[in-house]
């Protein structure tokens, strides 16, 4: 499913030095692939420019589906399929819809969000994601680039780059 | 610009505004039937109403407090400006108690001691609904959420002018945190039963255990809606500077959230009475839905499909524009939700005294003006109540600097940061 890659990356320890060798990367032009960090740094989606996610329209338009589901469901089995009266009230009672409809709206809601989030980001039961290098899920904080067919001279230039920043670190990988 | 000044215009305007509110609820006076009913009506509904919205400012900032918040505390001095009209509230309340001891207004239906002697229902509920209980209660109850506000201020203020560094300005907060802590319960549980008192015992005979709840959470809304309303006029004026679109944002999630709050409460008040179908019970909305129809479905969607609709996107909450639309919309909304729980039982009371419907038939009454929907007269009073209620607030703002710059939490409060993109 994923296309080869080759990848450059800088290990950084630090999430300030980090912070600014992504804003000179966005001056310089350069094209970042993507940061890694083991916990969230403040101001790096706004330094990385970074537009608003829009998972939670998704979140929205699912929820509708789960209202309409359970709100026509029930009117069709408790006006259409099977009538029944429960304590005098009409068939078609509004009111005693509405918790259902609530529960449903959320369930569709949360579970059409959870599932688009995964097939966006590639995740699944039996997907592996290839990591740079593990100690970014532990103390590094990484910049990595696409050089994936890129001449050496921009390699070389990236290399630099990283270094110049203050990675401590600079190696490239093949996922 | 720190230092809030009252202008002559803003002062021009709003007295304007009181003096119209007066002039409707004189002309209301004179043109009402026999016991003035629409006057005394118009005039709880509207002291009811602000006096709540100034216990909920008081509650919201005592609510902050004891959980730790700091964002809030760039625009405390608002919501401390907005608790000290509890002071001009209780006098207001005061006509309301002098009323019933004068036998002014025949608001209440079990102030009248012929009637509770031969009603079972309302001998049985003599020991709470009396008017020793109103009037004592009232005088108590409101007394010492006064206290509590005039404390909390009085601290915040001190903190301001005498706060020594940050070890003397953390005692100044510790000790409102004190207060608050002790506010929060005697609040929760004496505002249920003043609104008993003031509100639901205009319908004497029915009661319900969500009713409090329902009315504390217009409450909270509505004074959530006027903060909006308050904040984003005054940024307009340059005042407030350090008070960012991030914070608009977070009032906005509470004024949905609680839009929200105030709708499940509201559906599950009548769903279990709709379900259960007992006739005691069923009385208050077989009432308001053969008679106050229009108002009965607006109210949910004002109150609920407005704001839940308009607020619902991010940005929606971060712009003025939709944020001023939805909280005029959800305070014009709970102001007829007070409309809508004073106004059909007192109608009904004072029908029966009048002469007229003595055998609570359930048949559709007429429409009426200021009745069924509220007329002119309604909407200048309450005008004339919104006017009072600000000019108390504004006046208040003049009295401590804007920014409480000793806070320990005003750091916090001034970064404040809740949205990580490009806008």
């Amino acid at each position: 499913m994923n296309q080869h890659k080759e990848v450059l990356y800088g290990l950084y320890d630090d999430e300030e030095v980090l912070l600014k060798a992504v804003r000179k990367a966005k001056s310089d032009h350069l094209d970042i692939m993507d940061v890694f960090s083991p916990f969230p740094v403040h101001g790096l989606d706004d330094a990385l420019e970074l537009t608003e996610s829009r998972l939670h329209i998704t979140g929205f338009i699912f929820g509708a589906i789960g209202t309409l589901t359970a709100f026509l469901f029930m009117t069709w089995v408790f006006t259409r399929d099977w009538p029944i009266i429960f304590g005098g009230k009409p068939y078609f009672s509004a009111p005693a819809f509405i918790p259902i409809t609530f529960e449903l709206t959320v369930l569709f809601a949360s579970i059409g969000m959870v599932v688009t989030f995964y097939t966006i980001c590639g995740m699944g039961p039996g997907v592996t994601n290839p990591t740079l290098d593990d100690r970014i899920t532990d103390d590094k904080f990484c910049i990595a680039f696409d050089v994936t067919g890129a001449e050496a001279k921009q390699v070389d230039k990236l290399r630099a780059f990283l270094s110049s920043t203050g990675a401590g670190e600079v190696n490239a990988k093949e996922i | 610009m720190n230092q809030f000044t009252f202008e002559a215009k803003q002062k021009t305007v709003l007295t304007g505004f009181m003096i119209l509110g007066l002039v409707c609820l004189a002309i209301t006076f004179f043109t009402d039937d026999a016991l003035h009913t629409r006057f005394w009506t118009n005039y709880l509904h509207n002291t009811v109403f602000f006096t709540g919205i100034a216990l909920m400012s008081l509650f919201i900032m005592a609510a902050f407090t004891t959980a730790w918040a700091g964002w809030y505390v760039g625009m405390k001095r608002i919501w401390e400006a907005y608790s000290m009209f509890l002071i001009p509230g209780l006098g207001l309340l005061l006509v309301v108690i002098l009323g019933l001891w004068g036998h002014l207004h025949h608001l209440y239906h079990w102030a009248d001691a012929e009637e509770v002697a031969q009603d079972a229902v309302l001998t049985g509920k003599a020991s709470f609904l009396n008017k020793s209980w109103y009037t004592f209660g009232t005088l108590i109850i409101v007394g010492m959420w006064i206290f509590f506000a005039y404390k909390i201020r009085q601290i915040s203020i001190d903190e301001d002018a005498n706060g020594k560094g940050f070890a003397d300005n953390f005692r100044h907060h510790r000790r409102i945190r004190v207060f608050s802590a002790i506010f929060l319960p005697i609040a929760g549980f004496s505002s249920a039963a003043m609104i008993w008192q003031w509100i639901m015992s205009v319908d004497a005979h029915w009661y319900s255990t969500m009713f409090a709840w329902y009315t504390g959470a217009s409450w909270f809304v509505a004074a959530m809606a006027l903060t909006i309303l308050l904040l984003i006029y005054l940024k307009g004026l340059g005042y407030f500077e350090h008070i960012t679109q991030d914070h608009l944002h977070d009032l906005g999630k509470f004024l949905f959230a609680f839009s929200v709050f105030w709708t499940y409460l509201w559906f599950s008040q009548y769903m279990l009475i709709w379900y259960a179908n007992v006739g005691e019970e069923t009385v208050y909305f077989f009432e308001r839905m053969q008679n106050y129809k229009f108002l009965f479905f607006a109210n949910l969607v004002i109150n609920f499909a407005l704001p839940f609709l308009v607020l619902m996107r991010n940005d929606n909450k971060r712009k003025n524009g939709p944020m001023v639309f939805a909280a005029i919309m959800v305070f014009v909304g709970h102001w007829l939700d007070f409309f809508l729980m004073i106004k059909p039982g007192t109608r009904h009371t004072a029908m029966e005294a009048l002469g007229g419907h003595g055998d609570h038939a359930e048949h559709a009454i007429s429409f009426a003006m200021g009745y069924t929907i509220p007329g002119l007269l309604e909407i200048g009073t309450m005008l004339g109540f919104l006017a009072f209620f600000f000019y108390v607030a504004l006046n208040q703002l003049t009295k401590a600097s804007l920014v409480p710059k000793n806070d320990p939490y005003i750091k916090e409060a001034t970064h404040h940061h809740v949205w990580p993109y490009i806008e």
